[in-house]
């Protein structure tokens, strides 16, 4: 037999074996279901995983048809103690489409959500701690939970080797009004800080006619330290 | 609307600590400043739900069977192993079709990466060393490896061997459920000095990242042994009360 043919005939009588087993010990230690504890992504997170266009948010697969809305680069660096660029940290973003809806079944608008959008990408960071993405502008809108008014934002998190948990954060537009009002924003009282987390254009690295870019500097520790949200 | 989840806060007694001594990559990366809690909104309580479509799960021939990756060539070396298991939320009920990433060292103790260039190991040609899988609408997943070796920590300047372990990165429901978990062996001797595994302070904490062995007798063919690993991702259905 070999390992492909084990693999079916492992799989299909598995799953009898680990009910005979969850009557014993694993299933039973978790009966008040405890989230499993995080640990680091590390160093070796697989190349293999950071797939083509998978930091592209505006399409679901390559050569798909892409989203509506303003397109945009987002890029930044990432930075340790002491402004030491971080290679090999792994980013991925969240939004909402251009209208500010999500596919998916807890937003009310969700049938009427971009089905080219996808809405999350992931990349890592090079050697001098840098990371881009392609997307559209993320839409404001109105939420159902908080009934507060979202600004544009893009929630960004981060994972590598020293981070034994995710590390969050949402990136807001400079210059913005409704960033005022936002419900997230708000909870960091002093604009200094506030202010760190502002994507600022930059006309000048414009990655193609019609695409503006934006950047943000990410310092995970120290001077200039970014603000980070806990869920 | 659909009613959001529930998620507790995370709990610091069987979540790991952020700053571990010995562990100098946390002292540095970690922030300083209190991390701010915010409010939940749609943005924070959706995520993707097409995620399948874009990581394709299966479209590797070694997304599910690590120990043989290359159908033209033999299996990866070292020891056959099976682990199984069900993806869990609060209430014990199945998280159906989520995205589960495997990756791990080979037998050797060599991680296919550029980082692991100068590990004294060897590459295994016949071994990838990474996959994915879909969890089934009853929440289980299930792939075949072979057995990763424990490695010393690079460069650590008091010995830091790293017990046997696989990488397991989930997506879940939403981006509040997303995790980058471990899974170690029962009876691995560096599971007790293992500074990431014991940075969990409680001890059901830890022993949740730890796979169980199934019993040889009850493993369909002589030739694998098997692990049963559940996992469990935040989020419940339920608000507790005073909530």
């Amino acid at each position: 037999m070999d390992s492909n043919q084990i693999m079916r005939t492992a799989a299909a009588s598995n799953a009898a074996a680990v009910d005979t087993a969850a009557g014993g010990a694993n299933l039973a230690s978790a009966t008040a279901f405890v989230p499993t504890a995080s640990g680091t992504v590390g160093p070796f997170f697989p190349p293999r995983f950071l797939g083509e266009g998978d930091n592209n948010l505006s399409i679901v697969t390559p050569g798909a048809a892409a989203a509506a809305g303003e397109r945009i680069h987002l890029c930044g660096h990432v930075y340790e103690a002491g402004r030491v660029p971080r290679f090999n940290t792994i980013v991925e973003l969240w939004q909402a489409d251009a209208n500010g809806r999500f596919a998916h079944p807890l937003d009310p608008q969700h049938a009427d959500a971009d089905p080219h959008f996808m809405g999350w990408g992931r990349t890592w960071t090079d050697q001098t701690g840098y990371f881009e993405f392609t997307t559209v502008k993320p839409g404001s809108y109105l939420d159902p939970v908080s009934r507060q008014q979202r600004a544009p934002h893009i929630n960004i998190s981060f994972t590598g080797s020293g981070l034994m948990r995710r590390l969050v954060t949402t990136l807001y537009f400079h210059g913005e009004p409704g960033n005022e009002n936002d419900p997230v924003l708000a909870v960091i009282a002093d604009p200094g800080l506030r202010s760190r987390l502002l994507l600022t254009p930059l006309p000048d690295q414009a990655a193609a006619p019609g695409v503006s870019s934006f950047g943000i500097d990410i310092v995970l520790q120290g001077e200039s330290e970014t603000p980070f949200f806990v869920d | 609307m659909t009613a959001p989840r529930h998620y507790s806060p995370h709990d610091d007694t069987t979540q790991p600590a952020m700053v571990i001594p010995g562990y100098r990559e946390t002292y540095v990366r970690v922030p300083k400043m209190p991390l701010f809690k915010r409010p939940l909104t749609l943005t924070e309580l959706t995520g993707p739900t097409r995620i399948a479509q874009k990581l394709k799960p299966g479209a590797h021939p070694g997304d599910g069977n690590l120990a043989h990756p290359y159908p033209e060539k033999p299996r990866a070396l070292g020891q056959l192993i099976q682990v199984g298991g069900r993806l869990l939320d609060e209430d014990g009920k199945p998280v159906r079709q989520s995205v589960i990433e495997i990756w791990h060292c080979n037998a050797s103790g060599r991680y296919i990466h550029p980082m692991d260039a100068n590990s004294p190991n060897p590459i295994d040609e016949n071994f990838l060393g990474s996959g994915r899988v879909l969890t089934d609408d009853d929440g289980r997943y299930t792939f075949l490896t072979v057995k990763p070796a424990a490695y010393p920590y690079p460069n650590h300047p008091e010995r830091w061997w790293r017990p046997a372990h696989i990488h397991l990165s989930i997506f879940g429901d939403s981006f509040m459920s997303r995790l980058v978990t471990q899974m170690f062996f029962p009876g691995d001797p560096f599971n007790d000095i293992d500074l990431i595994l014991n940075s969990v302070p409680d001890p059901k904490g830890r022993a949740r990242m730890i796979a169980r062995q199934i019993p040889m007798h009850d493993m369909p063919v002589p030739n694998i042994i098997g692990f049963e690993h559940n996992i469990v991702l935040r989020g419940s259905a339920q608000t507790p009360f005073g909530v």
